[in-house]
């Protein structure tokens, strides 16, 4: 990628530097870069950003490892078991269907509006896509493969360990990089409708004092620490899973 | 060669089904083999040798008729039985040392017995600057010779070879036959050996089986009576040769019954003729 990739952001920039510049919008609507940059800086001195970050980070890693292990959980015994396929596919397909707002009016009424909430919502959003790779990684494992192991009289359990686990690693990964990703913007979407911290909240606070300036730095903020998460899982991906990259880049 | 009936494969019949087709790839497949012999076994494509293979694994327990090792009926695998596929089948996710470690995984050496076994079969199959490299690192014929060396590291009674060297250059195979029949020399597991090259065949085997396809049949054995070492260029196997080609390509006007070149088979069983050499399919 390198370079190429600040190509478009930093156009995008430059645009909306021109646009402030020429007053294409008001300063209120389009505060101008400096302004912003000036804003940030604040919000960064004060520990503001931090704070809010800080929370909303923390609300994923909790949200986000409970969705993952249940949704692996899930999928390990659907890809495993064809009873329990049989009895949990549906109901979790009609589940998965569903998207995560329509469930919050429910929750709202369960759970409140506390951090409970929040945790469910983003514990959701990881747990759909763990549950989908997961079992088709179990299902994709190669029968050619299984027999080696029947050859060399495999138990359940090396059958496992040794075979349909690691087999099903690469498309056990794409379920949390989807996971992540889903988890990171239902966080944003639950604290928008209730919370007052968060990355979220600041969106919905600055836009009814109408500071878009504080709008633009929490936008900006929420996109960088979502790029960063899936740039880290990327880079875990090829180190964990060496022998396909090099598959790939041969 | 002490027991005459060490595996015993009775009257077997295997039929599958395709597109609502049954399909006849075993009919009543009936042979002997000796304990410490060397069975090779040719025959056109798609006649049935990888299923008779996997039947005498225990792999493939959905047939008619009998199959006994030791006196025991064949219900499954066993680590007794061993098995060198078609294809390759490493796991790509592991180094070729650990998957030729792989079938070590059950016996009962200990650890450093492990290693070296492995180093050593590594090294016998010229594998050992690459123990550590991914399978999708190797050429073809070095992914067939890792598969080779995980199903000898675990010296079985019964080897079920199938096709191994098909993707080996003309010398690399050439040695790879002389280790395996030294290690046959050496330790007399016994060993069923499919494969396409009749010059193979005869070179390694007791006894070469021909078959014939649809329905997978044993139209032919053919006894190779020759001393060991064999000479690749003898004359006498040349002979033999001829007669195991002269088998495959017998068609229904060419009856392949009468007078035998080849002496001291035992009773071969052969099925109605039907042209060996079919298309594939
Ligand atoms: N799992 C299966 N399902 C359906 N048909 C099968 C299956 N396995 C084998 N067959 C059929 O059985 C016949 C024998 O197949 P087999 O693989 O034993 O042939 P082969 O002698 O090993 O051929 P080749 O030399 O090409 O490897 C073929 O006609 C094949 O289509
Ligand atoms: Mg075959």
């Amino acid at each position: 990628m390198g370079l190429t990739g600040a190509l478009l952001p930093g156009a995008l920039l430059v645009l909306w530097w021109i646009a402030s510049d020429k007053g294409f919008l008001a300063e209120q609507i389009l505060p101008p870069p400096a302004y912003v940059y000036e804003t940030a800086r604040d919000m960064i001195a004060s520990g503001e950003l931090f704070h809010h970050a800080g929370v909303s980070l923390r609300r994923v890693v909790v949200g986000f490892a409970f969705g993952a292990a249940a949704g692996l959980s899930l999928g390990v015994a659907m890809g495993l078991s064809r009873r329990a396929e049989d009895y949990l596919k549906p109901l979790f397909l009609a589940f998965a269907q569903i998207p995560t707002l329509g469930w919050i009016p429910l929750l709202m009424l369960l759970v409140g509006i506390d951090e409970a909430l929040k945790f469910i919502v983003i514990a959701k959003g990881a747990f759909v896509p763990m549950v989908v790779n997961t079992f088709a990684g179990i299902r994709g494992v190669s029968p050619k493969l299984i027999e080696v192991g029947r050859a060399l009289k495999f138990s359940d359990w090396q059958t496992l360990r040794l075979i349909v686990l690691p087999g099903a690693v690469p498309s056990i990964f794409t379920g949390i990089r989807y996971g992540l990703t889903h988890s990171w913007t239902s966080l944003v979407g639950v604290e928008l409708l209730a919370s007052s911290e968060g990355l979220g909240y600041l969106l919905v606070w600055g836009r009814q004092m109408f500071w878009l300036d504080m709008v633009i730095v929490a936008i900006i903020v929420i996109g960088l620490v979502g790029f960063a998460m899936d740039k880290s899982l990327d880079r875990t991906e090829v180190l964990i899973q060496r022998w396909k990259r090099e598959e790939l880049a041969a | 060669m002490c027991n005459p009936a060490h595996f015993q494969i009775r009257k077997v019949t295997r039929e599958f089904n395709v597109n609502g087709e049954k399909l006849t790839a075993l009919d009543a497949v009936s042979l002997d083999i000796a304990e410490g012999e060397f069975v090779t076994i040719v025959g056109a494509s798609g006649c049935g040798k990888s299923t008779l293979l996997r039947l005498g694994a225990g792999l493939d327990t959905t047939y008619s008729g009998r199959i006994s090792h030791e006196g025991k009926v064949v219900t499954g695998p066993s680590l007794d039985r061993g098995m060198v596929f078609q294809e390759p089948r490493l796991f790509p996710w592991l180094t070729v040392e650990r998957n030729v470690a792989l079938g070590l995984e059950n016996s009962k050496f200990t650890k450093s017995e492990k290693k070296r076994l492995v180093e050593e079969h590594l090294e016998l199959v010229g594998l050992a600057g690459f123990a550590r490299a991914y399978p999708h690192q190797l050429s073809g014929g070095m992914a067939q010779r890792a598969g080779i060396a995980r199903g000898l590291v675990n010296r079985p009674n019964v080897l079920f070879l199938d096709e191994p060297f098909g993707a080996l250059d003309a010398i690399t195979k050439a040695r790879l036959q002389d280790e395996l029949n030294d290690i046959w020399a050496r330790e007399r597991i016994t060993m069923v050996l499919v494969t396409h090259d009749v010059e193979e065949a005869v070179y390694l085997g007791d006894r070469v089986v021909v078959m014939s396809p649809r329905p997978g049949r044993i139209r032919d054995i053919v006894a190779v009576d020759l001393p060991r070492p064999r000479e690749r260029t003898s004359a006498a196997l040349a002979r033999v040769r001829t007669r195991v080609l002269e088998s495959l390509n017998s068609t229904e006007s060419k009856p392949s019954v009468g007078p035998r070149l080849v002496e001291g088979e035992r009773g071969s069983k052969s099925g109605p003729l039907r042209p060996a050499v079919a298309l594939a399919n």
